[in-house]
This record gives C-alpha cells, sequence and structure tokens, in this order.
C-alpha cells in the first residue's frame, strides 16, 4: 500500500513537471503560415518601423541627456535601462550587425520574434519586448520591417544583460505567462467599437484598431498591468502608473483628457505634438509623436478615429 | 488725459516690479506657469493661423513671436532651488541637470530672438515668411518638455 502511494506520488511528480515543462515550452509559427510569407519592402518597412516605435527604445542613448534624441534613431544599439517593478531590462542590439545585432537573421527568426516572442535559438523574450502587441500584425508588415531592418547601419557592441528578480529571472516561466497573455486576436471587437455602416469608416476604424492594438503597441503604457504584468484587458487603455520610471500614463477611453478632443485635434496632435490649448507633447510621448508624425495622415486620422470609438471601460 | 496717462505708467511700472521680484522670489512656480501660459497663447494664435482657422496678420504674427521672446528672456529665472515641490510638472531632472535645461531655454530664446529680429517693425509679411521664423521656435517646445516635464 505504501509503495503504491509512494509511487503515485512519484507519478504525480514527474506528470506535474512534464505538464509544466510543455506549458511552458516555446511556441513559434506554424510552418505553413511561414511559407505564406511574403518578400519584403524595405520602403514600406520603414513606415512600419515608425509605427511600432522600434527606435524609441533599441535606438542610441545620448549620454548627455539621458535620451534618444532624433539623431540616435536608425543606431539600433539598444541599451536604454528600463526600471521596472521586476527589475530593469536593457533593450538589445537589433542592428544590421552581424554579431551582435540581428543581421544574422532569417526572416522565419524574425517573425517568430516578432510574433511569438521566441528568440531564434528557441527561448522566450522577455514581455518588455511588446511582442503581445506584436503578435496582432500582418506577416506582411512583419517581412516589410525585416526587408527594413536590413538596410539600417550596423553597430556593434552588446549591451548588459537584464537585472531581473526572482522569480521573473526564470526565463522559462514565460512561457506560462504567454499562454496567459499571448493572442493575435483584436482586443476590441468592431462590435464594441460600434461598427459604422460606411464601408469607408469601417476601412479606417480597422486601420485604427490595427495600428493601435498591433505595432503601435499603445495599451503597454495606457493599460494597466497586475502583479504578474499582464495588461487588464478590461480596463484597456484606461491609464496607468508608468511600466518604466516614475509617473502616470494618461487614459485614452472615455472620461479621460480627450473626451474634449475631436478626431481632428487627435491626429492633429498626433502630426504636430500640440495639444487643442497648444500644450505640447512631453515626456516619453514626444518621441511616439515624432514617430506617427512619420506615417501618412490617413493612418493618423485612423488612429483618433479608434480611440474616439472606444467603449467607456468596463461598461456594456 | 496726462493724469491718466502717468497713473496708467505707474500702475504698469508695479506691475512689472511684482512680476520681476516679489511673486517671482515667494512663488516661482505661479510665475513661471504665468510665462508658459502666454507661451501656449501664443503657440495657439500661431497654430490658427498656420492651420488656415485664422487669417494671417503680420500684427498677430508679431504679437505672438514677441511673446515667444519675452518668455526665452526671462523663464529659465523661475526655477530656483527648491522650487521643485507643490503644484507643478517640472520635472526634477532640471535641478539635477541645470545646464541640460538650461541649453534648452537657451534654444527657446535663440529660436525667438531670432524670429524677433526677422519681424521688422510690421511683423512678418505673410504666413509663409511667418513659418520660417516660428516654425524654429514652436520646435524648441518638445524638444524641452521631453526631458524635463513631468508627463
Amino acid at each position: 500500500m505504501r509503495r503504491t502511494t509512494l509511487g503515485l506520488g512519484v507519478g504525480l511528480v514527474v506528470a506535474a513537471g512534464a505538464l509544466a515543462w510543455i506549458a511552458t515550452m516555446p511556441r513559434t509559427l506554424a510552418s505553413a503560415d511561414l511559407a505564406d510569407m511574403p518578400q519584403g519592402d524595405a520602403q514600406r518597412g520603414a513606415l512600419v518601423f515608425w509605427a511600432g516605435g522600434c527606435a524609441s527604445c533599441h535606438g542610441a542613448v545620448d549620454p548627455a541627456t539621458g535620451i534618444i534624441a532624433a539623431a540616435g534613431k536608425l543606431t539600433l544599439s539598444g541599451g536604454l535601462h528600463m526600471k521596472t517593478p521586476f527589475g530593469t531590462f536593457v533593450t538589445p542590439n537589433i542592428s544590421s550587425d552581424a554579431q551582435d545585432g540581428i543581421g544574422g537573421w532569417s526572416q522565419t527568426d524574425f517573425a517568430n520574434a516578432m510574433l511569438t516572442g521566441t528568440s531564434p535559438q528557441g527561448g522566450h523574450y522577455y514581455p518588455a519586448f511588446p511582442y503581445t502587441s506584436y503578435a496582432r500584425m500582418s506577416l506582411g508588415d512583419v517581412s516589410d520591417l525585416f526587408a527594413f531592418m536590413q538596410t539600417v547601419e550596423p553597430v556593434s557592441g552588446r549591451p548588459a544583460n537584464h537585472e531581473l528578480d526572482f522569480p521573473f529571472n526564470i526565463r522559462r516561466g514565460i512561457g506560462l505567462w504567454k499562454r496567459l497573455n499571448l493572442s493575435p486576436e483584436p482586443v476590441m471587437s468592431l462590435e464594441q467599437l460600434g461598427r459604422p455602416a460606411a464601408e469607408e469608416d469601417l476601412a479606417l476604424l480597422v486601420r485604427g484598431r490595427y495600428l493601435v492594438e498591433g505595432p503601435g503597441h499603445c495599451g503597454a503604457c495606457h493599460t494597466p498591468r497586475d502583479a504578474l504584468g499582464s495588461l487588464d484587458l478590461s480596463r484597456w487603455l484606461d491609464g496607468a502608473p508608468a511600466p518604466a520610471g516614475d509617473g502616470k500614463i494618461p487614459g485614452l477611453s472615455p472620461g479621460h483628457g480627450l473626451d474634449s478632443w475631436s478626431v481632428s485635434d487627435i491626429a492633429y496632435y498626433l502630426e504636430s505634438g500640440f495639444t487643442p490649448d497648444y500644450d505640447s507633447v512631453g515626456g516619453e510621448m514626444a518621441a511616439v509623436q515624432a514617430n506617427i508624425a512619420k506615417l501618412p495622415a490617413r493612418d493618423r486620422e485612423a488612429i483618433a478615429t479608434y480611440l474616439k470609438a472606444l467603449p467607456v471601460p468596463g461598461g456594456e | 488725459m496726462t493724469r491718466v496717462l502717468i497713473a496708467g505708467a505707474v500702475v504698469l511700472a508695479l506691475v512689472g516690479a511684482t512680476a520681476a521680484s516679489g511673486q517671482a522670489a515667494e512663488d516661482p512656480v505661479a510665475s513661471r506657469k504665468a510665462v508658459m501660459q502666454s507661451v501656449a497663447g501664443a503657440a495657439g494664435l500661431s497654430g490658427a493661423m498656420l492651420k488656415g482657422e485664422m487669417a494671417y496678420s503680420p500684427a498677430a504674427g508679431k504679437a505672438a513671436i514677441a511673446t515667444f521672446n519675452a518668455a526665452g528672456v526671462v523663464f529659465g529665472d523661475y526655477f530656483p532651488e527648491g522650487s521643485d515641490t507643490g503644484d507643478t510638472s517640472a520635472a526634477p531632472k532640471i535641478w539635477e541637470d541645470r545646464a541640460g535645461f538650461e541649453a534648452e531655454v537657451a534654444k527657446l530664446a535663440a529660436a525667438a530672438s531670432a524670429a524677433m529680429q526677422a519681424s521688422g517693425r510690421e511683423g512678418p509679411a505673410d504666413l509663409e515668411s511667418f513659418k520660417a521664423v516660428v516654425g524654429p521656435v514652436l520646435a524648441t517646445c518638445r524638444s524641452c518638455h521631453q526631458g524635463f516635464r513631468k508627463r
């Protein structure tokens, strides 16, 4: 009897271990999806690069100001220190350098990193790299971005490693986190956004949703997180404590500052950096706005249209 | 008439003296906010003309530029040590990196002073020439707010 209990106990532990192993396993894209991936276009990819805000974290930090200035945006050396409740993340080199950057990557490696948060070596990336948003990007945009990344100058040098607290320093555990948080599905259904009847309006709204929820990863700062760093999607774009550093990030959903802004006010802010009462953009948003200003005007209108269509958080 | 003018001048001088010494010393936060509000007003006027919401007039253009210029001259004076608390969105970095902050204020002062000189007596003649000189002034808002103002 005792032996049976012991055997059962050992069996359970082994089974639990195997389950944990499987549950935390890094996943990659299906090869069928990748086979359909088109060859990218670097010119279109430049726009994806600005929409995705890659430079805001991976650009070269000006040592005098501690800011990634306009001049450093295409020097993708990484090295920005992001102080978070989990520890300090240091952004890696994503330049085209074959040794220290991503110059040696295949298009498949790149797509897996962007859409599944899995490295070419099959490890998990920390979600400070906002792949939970990028997972909503189209394969076409990802391949265009890949083509663009190869045109960016190589920079040598590897920034320091992350310095994270236990248990967040166990990379394997991210596998479990991803199961809860990684999905290519949109956050907001078209019904929640009040699906417009006219085809043109619908197309604009869908484009806005794509930019905000996908490459733009607006939710990474504007949506609150729980103790494990998961976005609280029931409070989507509801404002939050800054994920890195001090201060608060304003809400974009109804009940916050944008209530008194029109669609064209938001679009003008994204273009010029000026609010309707001519305060100017500041903090981290200054870099975001400068990136979004490089997109076509219709994209800014699309973002503004989506934001104004957001439902009241927690409401029906 | 003369008496009214003199009284007016005295009042103005008093207001000026209050702004320059009394209030700045007692409440630099309120002073710098008032200066920045005048800048926002001038930026609003400039923006409305640049966007075509309002017809351009050289006098209005000059009024905006003169406001930017005045702010560029005085703004940096209203951040004494210890004025980082209270109802302010000034970032602590202003006092940690004084030289960096002053360099940003100097950018505003330089762009506004160049615009002022280009304005002449009447103000920039047309919207294009206004845009050419006021654009660099407006660009300095962002570069300073990025590092030296709280979100």
